[in-house]
């Protein structure tokens, strides 16, 4: 057990900052929300960086870790499905960007409009599409994320990926949901302590009154939990093989499970603390707690995590 | 940054579960049903401590000098989590091998250690915790029991309150203000105290919570050497951060709750709740928190391990070990129904032994404090 950064996780978590604080940002997400629009920018770099094939080089923490700073930056690329779930599915040469899509699926899906490639989880089967740039028209969404509808016909298309892939690609799908809401807490988080320190009311900063500090408190602790839940689980892809190794798909659906919940609790906090400035897109916070319930969308959402846990604990439930 | 357990780890705690299926005896459950204060369990720890410390487990967290292996803090935390999971065997010694002991070696006198130490690493002695009183609860440095120097003695008067253990335990580890004129944290000393000293009275409160779990504790004119004194006189509050700092993390609650969930699953499972969506929800709802309790405690070993000074990480592992207790106590009533209503049921047994989670150790509230200043950085005032 380590729970500090290696010399070489250090360095690429260090890359990751640099290459972030040039090509993304809130200001840049507001600006690209405003459209609706992908940011191709920000998805070359990252090729250009080698970022893409970091699950294979390193190993899916190190992909966790990537996914966790592009959210605390609000990256509008789809990264979690490129650095996590292609590899863990073997498809890393699925062109991108990639959407993730339940066959079952009604309503928007975050990157779709976008997508040149569509992962379609359908039960026990997972399937791959290929999309053409008029494929997914683009959806209007107020949830942060470029967003695209798709055809039901498309959700019933594609090629079937080998036996397992449903599994796997359920998994990193999940573990990447996990991921970027904690990255996306975490700047709720601090978006709202920084705000609590400089707003003054009652001739104090509102943030010395303990009504306040109790409730960002209690945020503090489900994002760290979230944090370290998710770190765990994306270590235990890269140990799976070992002997004694827990389930990886319990702790993955553990980690979603109290992540996404949390997510719920940050985002109303969050913005009750904020008062109306946060509401508004002058101020940042939006810019991830909007987020958040995007990514509590997916996979059936917390009650969909829960249940796929309390499966893999306590073996299959009954109808 | 990695989350393995080495082989060594592993194998340890395969060890640990051997030792445990081996040395309890077919009724530990009725033995631990009122907690590691209860009559039968305490009986049982020193039987139980003595056999860890003949394996060399119960102090090897300690530096070999004091009798210990000096092994690392996570080969000690797998100890814990195994021991609480399974309803404390050690008892209150749990106390004294996490916190107490570790107090004495930084603190003691050369007397003290060859007096307490020995004794402490073979498992065969109690301690109890003299800190709450009627007026200084969670504003422990409003205590005012007394200590006065008269020659070579010290002159305790005053009350505590909530002492667990002390109804067996041989020694009481005490917080006293020795300067009358002093205020809030200066001016308090650490004794060390035989229970057996004339005028210690002890009266039990009874309480919801089980048999035997809260006391007040009664000094008139306790007369103690000076030699009991732990640490330097009026300078006590260091040694009651520095005995804090580990007593915070020291109960692994995650774990009892955990295995507790295992439980009450498999109940489900036998009564066919599993077809209800609300009772999957709530199970993994409660799953999820005991993982998450779990995660953060094992930050605060990380740290302690790496010899980093204390964090706020402690106060965010304490108040989720809290609520992860808490949850299953209250998901086991919902359960099991109108069966947990009947004292010592399974269902009731856990609901009280989680009860005083947010309370014990430390209110909640005031972790959430110190989480907001030093976590968070908001301002006092």
């Amino acid at each position: 057990m380590d729970f500090d950064p290696s010399d070489e996780q250090r360095a690429v978590l260090e890359a990751v900052e640099a290459l972030l604080e040039k090509h993304a940002g809130p200001a840049r997400a507001i600006a690209l929300a405003a459209d609706g629009a992908y940011d191709e920018a920000l998805d070359a770099a990252v090729r250009a960086a080698g970022f893409e094939g970091i699950a294979e080089e390193m190993g899916y923490l190190e992909a966790l870790l990537l996914v966790e700073a592009f959210a605390r930056r609000a990256g509008v690329v789809a990264l979690a499905a490129r650095v996590l779930v292609a590899p863990r599915i073997g498809q890393s040469d699925l062109p991108g960007p990639i959407a993730l899509v339940r066959a079952d699926h009604v309503g928007p899906i975050r990157f779709a409009a976008q997508a040149r490639s569509l992962l379609i989880l359908d039960g026990d089967c997972a399937r791959r599409l290929d999309l053409g740039c008029e494929d997914c028209p683009a959806v209007v969404s107020n949830f942060g994320f470029p967003m695209g509808r798709v055809a039901p016909e498309s959700l019933r298309a594609g090629r079937e990926l080998p036996p397992g892939s449903a599994v796997r690609l359920r998994d990193a799908w999940r573990l990447g949901l996990a991921g970027e809401s904690v990255g996306c807490m975490e700047s709720c988080l601090s978006q709202t302590a920084d705000y609590l320190k400089q707003r003054r009311q009652f001739g104090r900063a509102i943030g010395s009154f303990q009504a306040v500090q109790h409730r960002l408190a209690e945020c503090a602790i489900e994002v760290e939990a979230s944090r370290w839940l998710t770190r765990e689980a994306a270590h235990l892809l890269d140990r799976e093989d070992l002997p004694e190794a827990p389930d990886v798909s319990e702790a993955i659906a553990a980690a979603a499970a109290f992540a996404l919940n949390a997510a719920d609790r940050v985002f109303s906090e969050t913005h009750q603390l904020s008062g109306a400035i946060g509401f508004t897109r002058e101020h940042d916070l939006h810019v991830w707690s909007m987020r958040l319930h995007a990514l509590r969308q997916e996979l059936g959402g917390v009650g969909g995590h829960r249940r796929a846990l309390v499966e893999e604990r306590w073996g299959r439930l009954e109808a | 940054m990695e989350f393995g357990w080495s082989q060594e780890e592993l194998r340890h705690r395969r060890e640990i579960r051997d030792f445990l299926a081996e040395e309890l005896p077919e009724d530990w459950e009725e033995i631990s049903q009122h907690g590691p204060g209860g009559d039968s369990q305490a009986a049982f720890s020193k039987h139980f401590c003595a056999r860890m410390a003949a394996r060399g487990w119960l102090t090897q967290h300690w530096p070999e000098e004091f009798g210990g292996q000096a092994a690392p803090p996570w080969r000690h935390a797998i100890v814990g989590e195994e021991m609480w999971a399974i309803g404390e065997p050690r008892g209150a010694q749990y106390m004294n091998v996490n916190w107490i002991g570790p107090a004495i070696m930084h603190y003691g006198s050369e007397a003290q250690k060859a007096e307490h130490l020995p004794r402490i690493s073979a498992g065969d002695v109690l301690w109890c915790q003299g800190f709450s009183e009627p007026e200084a609860g969670s504003d422990l440095a409003a205590l005012r029991t007394q200590a006065l120097r008269v020659a070579d003695e010290y002159v305790i008067n005053g009350s505590k309150i909530w002492t667990s253990y002390c109804n067996h335990a041989d020694f009481m580890i005490l917080l006293v203000r020795t300067d009358p004129e002093s205020r809030r944290q200066r001016g308090i000393s650490v004794l060390l105290v035989p229970m057996q000293t004339p005028g210690i009275e002890i009266r039990e409160i009874p309480s919801v919570v089980g048999e035997r779990y809260f006391h007040e504790v009664f000094f008139s004119d306790v007369h103690v050497p000076t030699q009991s004194l732990l640490g330097r006189e009026n300078e006590g509050w260091d040694v009651v951060a520095y005995a804090l700092q580990y007593e915070r993390v020291g109960a692994a609650r995650y774990a009892r709750a955990a295995l507790t969930l295992d439980r009450l699953a498999e109940i489900a499972g036998d009564r066919g709740l599993l077809s209800d969506p609300i009772v999957v929800d709530r199970l993994g709802e409660a799953r999820a928190l005991c993982e998450a309790a779990r995660l953060l405690t094992y930050r605060v070993i990380d740290l302690r391990a790496k010899g980093s000074p204390p964090t706020a990480d402690t106060q965010l592992a304490r108040v989720l070990g809290t609520r992860a207790d808490n949850a299953i106590g209250r998901l086991a009533l919902d359960l099991l129904g109108p069966e947990a209503l009947e004292y010592g049921s399974f269902a009731d047994a856990n609901f009280r032994m989680a009860m005083t989670a947010g309370v014990a150790v430390g209110a909640t509230e005031v972790q959430l404090n110190l989480i907001a200043s030093r976590f968070l950085g908001l301002p006092r005032d």
